[in-house]
């Protein structure tokens, strides 16, 4: 009867030759439906971080056609990229920039998700699963960042793959299946590479449909009341205002990813992404630093012991994306959970200090 | 189909009969349900076995490429490397440091004990520093002088033939 009904209503020309054989249309309705509170404030977070997916998709798969993984080429194929290959800088800029804006965006976004509780029920799984992707995301940034095999690159992957290999218990192994080898060589840049352009894209392609499928399915929070729990009673309040998804959710969206656009552009071709010296296996560059969202960890590591360095970081990131299975209190709003509110305060401090000094040459 | 399974009533049987046969068949052996459902649990968990195995088999590097040949590698000459200074030299695919001091030729692995940085010779303050931690090491002994590194750095055998220096390894 559903479909009697769109094949009379389908419209005429491509879409509706299209919408006689196939009956997209409720499909497409029901997917450009979610309930869209008017007080929900996401300031575009997640729809940006995934925009800059988006764009190392397509930048990343034209570097692809140029680069070659091996340590006797990679460092000239990403020489010519950037200096033969028309626009190649500006892809390669842009691939660099976006992914230092993917992590950005998508710390902010999970702080955004933290303050407004919106991880709380009935959002624990939506939660998890971003932890996944960002996990996911930091190991983009790790394997990516070896491909341009120059002395930053090598020296980087050095250290962050003895930092795994501190993992009590697993390190070694782990360090033997990251590296292919005991050091850093080509079978550890074949690795990294295959791992950096097929097996992380098509996990966070899979976690991020079911991220949005949950997004999809649940609506956005609105961080002005938690959603009402079976079984409890809730204050009584006015009925919830919505706005539509589409066009008007939509459309502010892609405004804010033009806006995330053009600072890409201006930061690619103002600070172009850079090469050092070939990789040397045997001179370390003095003041070696990874990128910035590494450094706390880097730093963390110049004054607690490697074990405890290494330990920590990673018992904080799991406690994070547990989070919502014993955070389980009904309140969100911030001013009413001081507790969790002052936690995440001094994690941020503790962060941003280690970071500061991890900096300092 | 009596022989130690449930009876056959399941075949044909509503489910909630199969249910109660299941859980009523206990002292009477093994229900054929429960028999297909271990069965079932068993083949998904040998094929996952089947498939990983060999993956994680592939995945683990052979050791035997990372062996090292053992000899004697010329790691330069005292003209070249006067008292009071020192380099990093390739002993096979390892780098090893080569300092001579006053108390004669020392050489230790030059992979720092921290987070695997290599080091160099500081002429300044007469130490082996590691330039990611500032980590010092003796140049007489290796042992740690100052920062993170959890261990000194490993020791090589040297010899001085004439005005050669060689390490020995293996």
């Amino acid at each position: 009867m559903t479909a009697d009904v769109q094949r009379t209503d389908a419209p005429g020309g491509a879409l509706g030759w299209v919408e006689n054989r196939l009956h997209l249309g409720p499909l497409i309705g029901a997917l450009l439906h979610v309930r869209i509170p008017s007080d929900a404030k996401t300031f575009y977070l997640g729809g940006i971080t995934l925009f800059l997916f988006g764009i190392q998709v397509v930048t990343g798969t034209l570097l692809a056609l140029y680069y070659s993984p091996t340590p006797d080429a990679a460092y000239e194929s990403v020489l010519s990229i950037t200096s033969d290959v028309e626009f190649g800088w500006l892809i390669r800029s842009m691939h660099h920039w976006a992914s230092n804006l993917m992590i950005l965006f998508l710390a902010l976004h999970v702080l955004r998700i933290f303050v407004q509780g919106a991880y709380k029920f009935p959002r624990e799984l939506t939660w998890i699963v971003g932890g996944g992707l960002l996990l996911i995301t930091i190991g983009f940034g790790f394997t990516g960042y070896l491909l341009p095999w120059d002395q930053r690159a090598y020296w980087a992957t050095v250290v962050g793959t003895e930092i795994a290999g501190a993992v009590p218990l697993i390190g070694p192994t782990l360090l033997l299946l990251l590296r292919g080898g005991a050091e850093v060589s080509d079978a550890t840049l074949a690795r990294f590479f295959g791992i950096h352009v097929l097996v992380l894209p098509l996990l966070l392609g899979g976690l991020m449909a079911l991220h949005l499928l949950f997004v999809h399915q649940q609506g956005l929070a609105n961080p002005k009341r938690p959603e009402p729990r079976p079984g409890r009673t809730t204050a009584a309040h006015p009925p919830e205002r919505l706005k539509p998804f589409f066009p008007d959710y939509i459309l502010d969206e892609v405004i804010a990813w033009y806006a995330v656009l053009a600072v890409l552009v201006i930061l690619a071709s103002l600070f172009p992404a850079g090469l050092e010296p070939k990789a040397d296996p045997l001179v370390t560059p003095e003041h070696i630093k990874p990128e910035w969202y590494f450094l706390a960890v880097y730093q963390l590591l110049k004054v607690v012991p490697e074990t405890v360095g290494v330990v920590a970081p990673v018992a904080l990131v799991l406690v994070i994306v547990v989070l919502p299975l014993f955070d389980r209190g009904q309140e969100i709003l911030p001013r009413r959970r001081p507790i969790a509110i002052a936690c995440a305060a001094l994690l941020l401090v503790g962060l941003a200090v280690l970071t500061f000094y991890g900096a300092q040459v | 189909m009596s022989d130690g399974f449930a009876p056959g009533r399941e075949d044909g049987g509503g489910r909630a009969v199969a249910g109660v046969q299941d859980g009523a068949g206990g002292p009477r052996g093994f229900g054929r349900r429960r028999f297909v459902r271990w069965l079932m649990g068993f083949s998904i968990v040998s094929s996952l076995a089947m498939i990983v195995t060999p993956i994680v088999g592939f995945l683990i590097p052979s050791r035997t490429s990372t062996a090292a040949a053992g000899g004697r590698v010329l790691a330069g000459t005292l003209d070249a490397l006067p008292v009071g200074s020192g380099a990093v030299v390739a002993v096979g695919s390892k780098p090893a440091i080569v300092v001579n001091t006053a108390t004669g030729v020392r050489a230790f692995s030059a992979i720092c004990t921290h987070l695997g940085c290599i080091v160099a010779w500081d002429g300044t303050t007469n130490t082996i520093v590691c330039p990611c931690h500032d980590g010092r090491f003796s140049p007489a002994t290796g042992a740690v002088v100052s920062g993170p590194p959890p261990a000194p750095l490993a020791p090589l055998t040297t010899t001085v033939e004439g005005n050669d220096i060689y390490i020995v390894t293996g």
